[in-house]
């Protein structure tokens, strides 16, 4: 697009926009609607098949569809507002896509919040002309377990499968058939699965394509739409909670240009019924002496909890989980290590501050022309959404390549480099590699880390800022805080729980942390906090309490705990904030870190990094190296979400192509992995995005396979 | 013009037998024509075809030579530019394009070559409707025959078969499904000239009009263009003729031959000694002409005079057997059939189309039925993505406002007044074999 | 040479080996019968195609079955042109041979019956298309002996 202007007359409003501007876009500066069912900028190419956006053109006789067309200087437009002809058109389209559809709107989970209700509404014919028996289906259809369709209600706008073709490019979701009898489905009885499924649910512009979920759940005048983000990944992808009566009942995107675009993964949108989970922990429980685990008043647990503090003062370690918000690192740090001058915390992986000198925003990616992504851990596997993105660079014309090409980095204008994996050093790898080929500074260069939790940077910087001293190594573990339930469930913060003499564990979830902790106290849910989260982009963004929690959160009684020891500690997000804020994001405040939070990047980040030497590369020994990764459908919120059980990781092993072939092994094949006399038997997955020598497998498959192995069919 | 002193040009040679092998179409001058062109530069090519405004026979009536001047030259564009002959051939009541590819197959090859030269292509895909068997076979056999006496050069030809789906006889339907999707139509611009397939410059025409164009370098652009109608009706058209006439057959003719001569003094009239009723012209696509109508000469400007289409040169007889109202149905019920359900107005409105002339038939409509009939086309005309709406409803309408009285006599006789006399009683359509879609449920028209 | 080899030497002829996707479906079918969940996946692997994709497309074309059909199919145009011509009487003829209705198989799976769309060969009608190479000018009193023939093959 250009940014010479052209005149475009819209129903005798002139109005002046860059040539190029879609005509729908164009209408809209002129302060005209022009009403759509197909359009979908952000599906790519526009199609015309809906047929509602029908305007007239002067000089062509024929009524044409807006959505197809650019803004040309000197059009002259009319639309339903001033053409008859243009009206009639509008008229026909709206008749015709009712002529099928069953109007059960008053028990049509998408009535109130409906376009074709909407339309219907301002431009539709007050009653049928057709008396004839319509199309009928088999209905609800469950497409997936979390998605249902009606093929009844559908309006063949073809949102969805070009959604499933030209966005997320899992090809599953299809039309099948032709003319009248044209249907959407997926093939046989598949259900739709892949990351991203629950967009069409969205896109779809009638009730047809409904998550179970939200089946009867509310109605939109009994609901409320929280803006907040999610807390699922180290993307922050921005959010609606559609809250009812304190409950949250579905998960909305909330487009920010640079972050998501408005597409958010299934585990963001189908993740949050953890939080009614049936073995969610409302009480505190205690570990009572020959009796086990009991619920304990918050009085009680209070006073377990300091006394535990007390005894093991000097000697407190804090495993946190990198799902904290900035506040909660904050406020724990600040008990632990003012309060009883314990310094050591567990952090659930290495940060660097290597990448700080890149305020890049992801939507970057989409305007590269040559993407490398290095770690070999699949993207959509860490961080979804950067998925979505390194796709839209493909289809832009962009190079995604899987090892580093250093004559293509500096041949293109734009490069981004993105690290997917284990060695990443929290960035620090990437980043050397970034500085060495002079991205830095570069418009339109950088480099990404995808971490491997939410907020893992956010708690590290809060932790930090707490207080100026330095971690003493004690010699034995006398009190260990296991701080979520990412942390409950880590094996070696497990292990060094059996080391401890005593544990306090903060959780959601009965199964996670009741049995070998000695006081459990309740977890909250990110939809459950006030606070802030930093991204893997360093934005800071803000989430809002959407639903209420069962228990007091973490920061009311981290306050009244500080109290004990002196310690002043707000129970409130933004006070804690404000404290924080002075100390490391120059002073910002609460109320500005903003709903679509711009980018402001570290503060006083130099502008170029110090490139800490690259790690040796190790030294090829025959055989496969192993990449365990942690799959997006995993963890403990996702083990208790009932329409995500699908989406768990197959038991498979993906090996590139080549070295499939090697071995005579083909795709679906049953082989064996096998290491040092450890084996497992898997089935063989080729992978097109995996590197010769390298083998994948989800860490919960891979049994105690490490380091290298070796894959026989 | 006289029906008789007819010049076979495109059918040249082939009046008696077929000229399936290289030698037969070299000894009536074959690939002459090409040698010819390939010592003249491709704009010269261009402007001959353009002097001798031969225009498209697949139903559009586009200039060729235009068209192929559209095509951006190797030095404007760093894509190749592709050749696409649109051999989809499946309007009702055409077969001219099948005769062509029977009879002189290596004209239509020596055509696309000429082509290819006009417009510096190296790459040519003849789409091939998937039914036509025998024809891919000699098709295939006569491109085999061509590229092993050296005459494709650097071109390639790919003979593409279809697989069932008129559809895809739409320019950018037929695009898409050389890609391997499914065949639906693409909004246009961006034109197949800018970006056509693999989204590249396409030049697309139908097998007669790459078929003409070696017979326009054999008579001479200036000659060709006193054949038939001129200014804009030039040279000849291979005219199917067909129904209930005595002769039915492919004629190639001059444009400008009457309906009436067409019928009754090259196909010896209507059969059995019946009356005509009605002629299906240029295809199911259009208005049908009336019998007062067909001294109409078959010329786009003689023909658009009276708001009908040379089409696809077809001509049908109907006798009086007929029932217009189950015409017009057999005809929704094929566009139903047909349409590619990607956009509203076509999907939603065939059926309705033929839910409203079913009723019409079966006694069930009212006079109210017949202005919502023709309201339903007058709501899909102009509406839809491509012309295959239109198409449907064109039709259709025109039966109701020419036979107005014949549908009246439905509403009155609360049914068909011809019961099992007319021709086209009980007429099974495929577009009732739901059972063939099996995820529909039920889903009786 | 294997279905999955034939289909990529066929990918060879197009820039982009999509476009090699209905010739694959025929040489599927062709092997198959039918395009079975197997013949579709076949397919999608050749091709590098979700097996969804293959079966969209396969389901906008008239020419491939997506359920079993039978060894030999008969198809008979009844559209305009033949229909004024006797081609109903014709493709009542063939379901009384065949007792059979068309769209359906016959119940020793032998036998495809259909109705289609027109088969450009209207001069000459009825046409009928026995196992996909025409016949021209068929009259119902030959059904039979087209039957028989089939039956025999």
């Amino acid at each position: 697009m250009s940014n010479d202007l052209v005149r475009v007359t819209i129903d005798e409003r002139e109005v002046h926009v860059p040539k190029g501007t879609g005509l729908v876009e164009t209408a809209l500066a002129a302060g005209v609607e022009i009403p759509v069912f197909c359009y979908e900028p952000r599906l790519g190419a526009p199609v015309g098949a809906c047929r509602m956006c029908l305007v007239e053109l002067e000089g062509i006789p024929k009524l044409q569809a807006a959505c197809t067309l650019t803004a040309t200087d000197g059009m002259v437009v009319r639309t339903a507002r001033t053409s008859t002809k243009a009206a009639e058109g509008q008229n026909a389209t709206l008749e015709f896509i009712l002529v099928n559809h069953p109007l059960d709107c008053p028990v049509c989970d998408k009535g109130g919040e409906c376009p074709l209700q909407d339309l219907t509404f301002r431009y539709g014919p007050g009653n049928t002309r057709m008396s004839f028996e319509k199309l009928t289906f088999e209905k609800p259809i469950p497409i997936s377990p979390a998605i249902s369709l009606d093929r009844e209600r559908c309006i063949l706008c073809y949102r969805c499968t070009r959604f499933s073709e030209d966005v997320s490019e899992d090809g599953q979701l299809v039309a099948r058939n032709r003319g009248a009898m044209s249907v959407i489905t997926t093939f046989e009885d598949e259900p739709y699965s892949g990351p991203f499924t629950g967009n069409v649910t969205e896109l779809c512009p009638v009730g047809a394509l409904l998550p179970t979920q939200y089946r009867f759940e509310g109605r939109p005048w009994e609901i409320q739409n929280v803006p907040t983000v999610c807390g699922m990944c180290s993307v922050g992808c921005n959010v609606n909670a559609t809250v009812r009566e304190g409950k949250v009942k579905r998960i909305l995107s909330r487009n920010h240009p640079e972050i998501d675009e408005g597409w958010i993964c299934d585990k963001g949108r189908f993740g949050f019924t953890h939080l009614r989970s049936a073995d969610r922990i409302v009480d505190p429980i205690k570990r009572v002496r020959l009796r086990g685990f009991e619920p304990v008043s918050w009085d009680d647990a209070l006073d377990e909890a300091e006394r535990l503090l007390r005894a093991a003062r000097g000697r407190v370690v804090v495993a946190l989980s990198g799902s904290e918000t900035v506040e909660q690192a904050y406020a724990l740090a600040k008990l632990v290590r003012v309060g009883l001058g314990s310094h050591e915390a567990m952090l659930p992986e290495e940060v660097s501050h290597g990448l700080d000198a890149y305020g890049l925003p992801l939507s970057a990616i989409r305007d590269a022309q040559v993407v490398v992504v290095l770690g070999d851990v699949s993207v959509a596997e860490r961080a979804p959404i950067v998925d979505l993105w390194i796709r839209a660079a493909r289809r832009n014309g962009a190079r995604i390549l899987h090892e580093l090409d250093e004559q293509a980095v500096h041949d293109a204008d734009r490069s981004v480099l993105i690290w997917s994996g284990p060695g990443g050093r929290g960035g620090a790898t990437v980043a050397a590699h970034a500085e060495r080929l002079g991205l830095a500074g570069k418009p339109g260069c950088g480099a990404f880390y995808l971490p491997e939790t939410p907020n893992g940077r956010g708690a590290a910087d809060a932790w930090a800022a707490a207080s100026d001293e330095e971690p003493a190594q004690a010699e034995s573990v006398g009190l260990l805080i296991v701080s979520g339930d990412e942390a409950a469930n880590d094996p070696n913060v497990r292990a060094l729980a059996e080391k401890a003499e005593s544990v306090i564990a903060v959780s959601m979830f009965h199964g996670l942390a009741v049995g070998w902790a000695d006081l459990v106290l309740p977890g909250t849910s990110y939809l459950e906090r006030d606070g802030t989260y930093v991204n893997l982009e360093g934005r800071l963004q803000r989430l809002r309490r959407s639903a209420v929690p069962p228990a007091p959160d973490e920061l009311a009684w981290l306050s009244q705990l500080a109290s004990r020891f002196g310690v002043e500690l707000a129970p409130h997000a933004p006070s804690v904030f404000a404290e924080l804020s002075e100390r490391i994001y120059g002073g910002l405040a609460f109320g500005e870190v903003g709903e679509r939070a711009p980018l402001r990047g570290y503060a006083g980040a130099p502008a170029h990094v110090e490139a800490p030497p690259l790690p040796e590369p190790e030294a090829a020994r025959g055989g496969l190296r192993l990449v365990c990764y942690k799959p997006l459908f995993s963890g403990p919120a996702v083990e208790r979400v009932e329409e995500l059980q699908f989406q768990r990781p197959a038991a498979e092993v993906e090996l590139a192509r080549d070295d499939a072939k090697a071995r005579g092994i083909a795709n679906g094949q049953a082989v064996t992995v096998s290491h040092n006399g450890t084996s497992v038997q898997l089935r063989a997955r080729i992978a097109k995005d995996l590197r010769a020598g390298v083998v994948r497998i989800a860490r919960e498959h891979a049994g105690d396979l490490r380091g290298t192995v070796e894959v026989s069919a | 013009m006289a029906a008789e002193a007819s010049p076979a040009l495109v059918l040249g040679g082939a009046e008696e037998q077929p000229l399936r092998d290289l030698a037969s179409y070299r000894a009536v001058g074959g690939y002459a024509q090409l040698e010819r062109a390939r010592a003249m530069t491709p704009q010269q090519v261009i402007e001959e075809l353009i002097a001798s405004n031969l225009r498209g026979r697949g139903g559009a009536f586009f200039p060729t030579g235009r068209k192929a001047s559209f095509i951006p030259t190797p030095d404007k564009i760093a894509k190749p530019v592709y050749i696409t002959v649109n051999a989809d051939e499946s309007e009702p009541g055409t077969f001219k394009d099948r005769e062509i590819m029977l009879r002189v197959p290596h004209r239509l090859v020596e055509g696309c070559l000429i082509a290819a030269h006009a417009i510096q292509s190296r790459s040519v895909f003849i789409y091939i409707r998937g039914e036509y068997s025998t024809e891919y076979d000699v098709l295939q056999a006569a491109v085999g025959e061509a590229q092993g006496a050296g005459l494709l050069g650097d071109v390639s030809i790919v003979v593409h078969r279809g697989a069932g789906a008129y559809i895809c006889g739409e320019e950018t339907a037929l695009l898409e499904s050389l890609e391997g999707k499914r065949g639906q139509p693409r909004s246009k611009p961006p034109f197949p000239a800018i970006e056509g397939v693999y989204a590249s410059p396409t030049l697309i025409n139908n097998v007669e009009t790459i078929t003409t164009i070696p017979v326009v370098l054999q008579v001479g652009p200036a000659e060709f263009a006193k054949i038939g109608v001129p200014p804009d009706s030039t040279g000849t058209r291979v005219f199917c003729l067909s129904g209930n006439v005595v002769r039915p057959g492919a004629y190639e003719r001059p444009h400008g031959i009457t309906v009436r001569e067409l019928i009754y003094d090259i196909g010896g009239g209507i059969a059995d000694g019946r009356k005509l009723k009605a002629v299906m012209v240029g295809g199911s696509s259009f208005p049908v002409m009336t019998p007062d109508e067909i001294d109409t000469r078959l010329d786009a400007t003689s023909l658009g005079q009276r708001g009908l289409f040379i089409g696809s040169g077809v001509v049908t007889a109907i006798d009086d057997r007929a029932c217009i109202v189950q015409f017009a149905l057999r005809v929704a019920q094929f566009y139903m059939h047909e349409s590619c359900g990607k956009c509203t107005p076509c999907r939603v409105g065939t059926r309705w189309l033929v839910q409203l002339l079913r009723a019409v038939e079966n006694g069930s409509a009212t006079e109210h039925d017949l202005e919502l009939l023709l309201d339903v086309c007058d709501r899909i005309i102009g509406k839809c993505l491509c012309v295959l709406g239109d198409s449907a409803a064109m039709p259709v309408a025109s039966c109701v406002t020419k036979y107005r009285d014949e549908f009246h006599e439905h509403l009155a006789h609360g049914g068909c007044p011809f019961g099992a006399d007319s021709s086209l009683d009980r007429l099974f359509a495929p577009v009732d074999q739901h059972h063939l879609a099996p995820v529909a449920h039920e889903a009786g028209v | 040479m294997s279905l999955a080899d034939e289909i990529q030497q066929v990918a060879k002829r197009y820039p982009d080996s999509k476009s090699a996707i209905l010739p694959a479906l025929r040489l599927a079918q062709e092997q198959h019968g039918w395009l079975s969940r197997a013949a579709i996946e076949e397919v999608g692997e050749a091709l590098d195609l979700t097996p969804a994709y293959c079966m969209s497309v396969a389901s906008f074309y008239d020419m491939f079955n997506l359920e079993p059909a039978g060894r030999h199919t008969i198809e008979v145009c009844t559209n305009v042109c033949c229909g004024l011509v006797n081609a109903q009487a014709v493709l009542e003829s063939f379901e009384r041979e065949l007792g059979v209705a068309p769209g359906e198989t016959t119940a020793d799976g032998e036998i495809t019956l259909r109705a289609v769309e027109c088969l450009g060969a209207c001069s000459t009608p009825t046409a009928v298309a026995v196992d996909h190479r025409y016949r021209q000018s068929v009259t119902p009193d030959q059904a039979a002996s087209i039957v028989e023939e089939l039956r025999g093959r």
